[in-house]
This record gives structure tokens, C-alpha cells and sequence, in this order.
């Protein structure tokens, strides 16, 4: 990311103090890092590429013989899902590419030198991050509403994807964010959270029903895009009530909560121009 | 969708007696017979559920339920029991596609005792099918060599049911990604001609 923080940021020594402008120091990152984000082409881009996976996954669960015997439920939950998990994914591209991306490219140290907190700079990078799955969210609308016509799920889906997704969504970018701010080049933070990613997407993968016994269930429990999930197919899928299958937040609310707490306490010493936990 | 079936069925004769009295030079041998024939082989068992037909359409979750009772005086070992589905029609049925939960293991039945066991399934191929129940006696019991005790069929007919269409899904399908593709190609086009963000 080209963050070039130039006359727009100039503001103010801490992130709520607010600039010359009267912003305070995280907005004036966030609309920055919006800025080349949307402006820059990448976030086009990417909802666009997002807005094509979709239509294939729609076009087929409506369409496809083999899978037209899936109640509509279940379509709506498929392309939900998938919705949640690649907008969740771009996200996390994205936040993975923020601190590391900027060191890699010479960027970070403009950005260090300008008048706000490193603080600021982690929460306008994460806000930026952020816009990339409300956005993605929005595009995914249309889709739900096609495949859910006629049943009355629609705006139960979109309202649950929407808070499930948006846990998993700050949960996940801020880890992105911290794997960033550790690691010594891009290539690693990219490589290490799409692992992690995949890693914690694949037991979704599991065919559902199966008893697993106490220690898979528990890891169904702490895993939270496995545990967001299950609460979306529990909720739309098998018609639970929502407030039955809440323990399934649990997981997404905490690792948005602790992986936030680490960010605000440790954003000092690791957004820095040297990677590494050990760099000085 | 949960749609209740009832069925009920009746597993054969009850188990025979143990003989009262025995010789000693068959006594050791005469024992383990006694104590097998004290636990009553699945045929004793009679399976009770609710229907006996249902009409849905593909796609639908079917819930059936049973009850396994032991009726005889003497209890059962462990049981096994296990859903299956035939097709009326040879249709190919792939039971994994059906349900993923088509074993149960039982614990033994006293006299009189009774236990009831929910099976969950979805209805994915149209037809005419016949779903029913089977206990089979353990592993480990005794009797294990008894014949399995099936239930009557519950006659499950599923009509297709073709909601989504091209036509409702083709517009937003195509329109979506035509207009962010032309909204990313603005942006490319802005970049080009050197517009830089912020600036």
C-alpha cells in the first residue's frame, strides 16, 4: 500500500486530538488508506473479482440440476457463507498488507514521522480494511435477496451475515494486522495469514451432522469462522431460534476483543520501520 | 422443514425360556446358554413410530422417530439400529446423501423398557422411496448370529420442486459484475492518466 501521508496528514499528537481540520488523527489515516484503497484501483478490483465469484455460485445453485434438489434455505445459506468467507478474506488481504506492505516499500517511515499516534495509524488501517467488507457485503445483498425470494429468510440472512461477518471481519483483520506489524516482509505476513485463514476455514469444509465427539466440538466452539458458521446454518439452515445458538459468538467476539486489546497495548513498540518481535 | 412420521412394527416372537433343570456334565456349557438365552435376541424388540406415508417435496429435512420396546420378560443385550432407504423406483440412492447419521448403538433393554431414537434425513432425489428401520443385535451379544428385525416401510414420495430459475437469478447475475467491472475500469483509467489518490 502507497500510503503517502502528505499535507492531509499533518494533525494532531494523539489520535483523539483532533487535526488543523478538526479530525481526529485515526480519521484522517482511515480516509487516507480509504483513499488508496478505492481511488487506488485495488478495491475495485477486488469487489469486482468478489462480485463474479458470487454470480458463478448463484447462477449454479439456481440453475444446476444436481444441486437444484438444495432447498432454497440452504442456497441462501451456500452463497452467505461464501459471501462472508471471501469478503472476510479480502479483508484480511488487505489488513495483512498494511504495516508490512508499507515498510517493503519505503513508505512507513512518511507515515511514522507524521503528528499522530502509531495507535491512530493502526485504527485508520484497520477502518480502511474494514470499508473493503461493508463494501463487499453491500455487493452480496443483491444475491441473497435472488436466492432467497419467496422465502422468508431474506433479511434474517443478511442481518445475521451481516454481524457474523462483521465479528469475523474486525476479528480477523486485526490479527492481520498484528502478523503485519511482526513480520520482517510482506511475502511472510501474506503467506502467514492466508494460512491461517485457510487453516481455520477448512474445518467448515467437514461434512455437518457428524458426531465428533467433546474435543472436535470444542474446536468447533473456539475455531470462530468455524463457530460463526455453524451459527449461520444452525440459525437459517436448521431454523433455530437466534438466540439459541449465541455461545457460537462467543469465539469471534472474544478473538475481536483480544486481538484488539493486544493491537491498542503493543501498536507502539511493533509499527516500526524494522520487522521482527525482536527488531529494534 | 421437520415432518413426523409414525410407524409402528412388531419384532417376532419373544425369546424362549432358559431350561430349568440341566445335568452336571453339561452344567458349565449349560450355563452360558442359560446366560445368552437370558438376553433377548432383537427379535423380542417391537420398533414403534408414528406414520406410515408422507408426501413431500426435494430438498425437504424429514424427521422420523422411533421407539424401541422390549416387551419379554428378559432384557436385551445391546442393540445396534440402523435407517435405511430403498428406492420404489430403482432409483440409485447413495444413503451418505440422505443422512450422516444412519447407525445408532442401543444400550441393553430391560423387560418392559423402552427407548426412542430420532432419525434426521433430506429428501434429495424425487420419487417413491421406502425408509425404514433395522436392529440388529451387538457385536459382543451373545446371540449375535440372530436375524436383523426390520421395520415396515414408511412410503416417502418426494415431488420435485424447480424454485429457482435462470431467468429470476440471470439480471442480477450479469448486472452486478458488469457495473463494478466498468467502476474498476474507471479507477484503472483514472490511475493511468495519472490522477494519485489524495492528491
Amino acid at each position: 500500500m502507497t500510503t503517502s501521508v502528505d499535507g492531509s496528514v499533518r494533525p494532531s499528537a494523539s489520535a483523539e486530538e483532533p487535526d488543523r481540520t478538526g479530525a481526529p488523527g485515526w480519521r484522517v489515516v482511515a480516509a487516507q488508506e480509504c483513499r488508496d484503497l478505492w481511488v487506488g484501483g485495488r478495491g475495485p478490483v477486488l469487489l469486482f473479482a468478489f462480485s463474479v465469484l458470487l454470480s458463478g455460485v448463484t447462477y449454479l445453485a439456481a440453475t444446476n440440476q444436481v444441486l437444484n434438489f438444495l432447498e432454497q434455505r440452504e442456497a441462501v445459506n451456500l452463497t452467505l457463507e461464501i459471501a462472508v468467507a471471501v469478503g472476510v478474506l479480502v479483508t484480511l488481504v488487505i489488513s495483512a498488507d498494511a504495516v508490512s506492505g508499507e515498510r517493503e516499500r519505503g513508505t512507513l517511515e512518511n507515515l511514522l514521522l507524521a503528528p499522530v499516534t502509531r495507535r491512530a495509524v493502526v485504527a485508520g488501517k484497520l477502518m480502511a480494511a474494514l470499508s473493503l467488507w461493508f463494501a463487499a457485503f453491500l455487493v452480496a445483498v443483491p444475491y441473497v435477496w435472488v436466492l432467497g425470494w419467496g422465502v422468508a429468510i431474506v433479511g434474517q440472512a443478511l442481518l445475521l451475515g451481516f454481524i457474523v461477518g462483521t465479528l469475523l471481519a474486525v476479528a480477523l483483520a486485526e490479527v492481520g494486522l498484528l502478523i503485519s506489524a511482526v513480520s520482517n516482509s510482506n511475502k511472510v505476513s501474506l503467506a502467514v495469514s492466508l494460512f491461517l485463514l485457510l487453516a481455520l476455514f477448512a474445518p467448515t469444509q467437514l461434512p455437518g451432522g457428524l458426531p465428533q465427539g467433546w474435543f472436535g466440538d470444542l474446536l468447533n466452539v473456539v475455531n470462530p469462522v468455524v463457530a460463526g458458521m455453524r451459527y449461520l446454518t444452525a440459525v437459517l439452515v436448521t431454523g433455530h431460534a437466534w438466540t439459541r445458538d449465541l455461545a457460537y459468538l462467543i469465539s469471534p467476539l472474544v478473538t475481536a476483543a483480544v486481538a484488539g486489546a493486544i493491537l491498542v497495548l503493543t501498536a507502539d513498540p511493533i509499527v516500526r520501520l524494522s520487522g521482527g518481535v525482536n527488531a529494534g | 422443514m421437520a415432518i413426523m412420521l409414525a410407524l409402528t412394527f412388531s419384532a417376532g416372537p419373544a425369546a424362549s425360556a432358559a431350561p430349568a433343570t440341566l445335568k452336571a456334565p453339561f452344567a458349565s456349557a449349560a450355563s452360558v446358554v442359560a446366560q445368552a438365552a437370558a438376553k433377548a435376541p432383537p427379535g423380542s424388540v417391537e420398533v414403534t413410530l408414528d406414520q406410515s406415508q408422507v408426501t413431500t417435496t426435494v430438498g425437504a429435512r424429514l424427521t422420523v422417530k422411533s421407539r424401541i420396546v422390549n416387551p419379554g420378560s428378559v432384557s436385551t443385550d445391546s442393540l445396534v439400529a440402523h435407517l435405511n432407504v430403498a428406492s420404489l423406483d430403482g432409483v440409485y440412492v447413495d444413503l451418505e446423501d440422505w443422512s450422516a447419521d444412519v447407525t445408532r448403538s442401543l444400550a441393553p433393554l430391560a423387560p418392559g423398557a423402552s427407548t426412542s431414537l430420532s432419525w434426521e434425513f433430506q429428501a434429495v432425489n424425487t420419487g417413491n422411496f421406502g425408509v425404514y428401520v433395522v436392529v440388529l443385535p451387538s457385536r459382543t451379544d451373545p446371540a449375535g448370529t440372530a436375524p436383523p428385525v426390520a421395520s415396515s416401510p414408511v412410503h416417502v414420495t418426494v415431488a420435485g420442486k424447480p424454485t429457482l430459475t435462470a431467468g429470476g437469478a440471470l439480471p442480477v447475475v450479469v448486472l452486478i459484475p458488469v457495473l463494478l467491472g466498468l467502476a474498476a475500469c474507471a479507477a484503472w483509467l483514472r490511475r493511468r492518466r495519472g490522477v494519485r489518490p489524495g492528491r
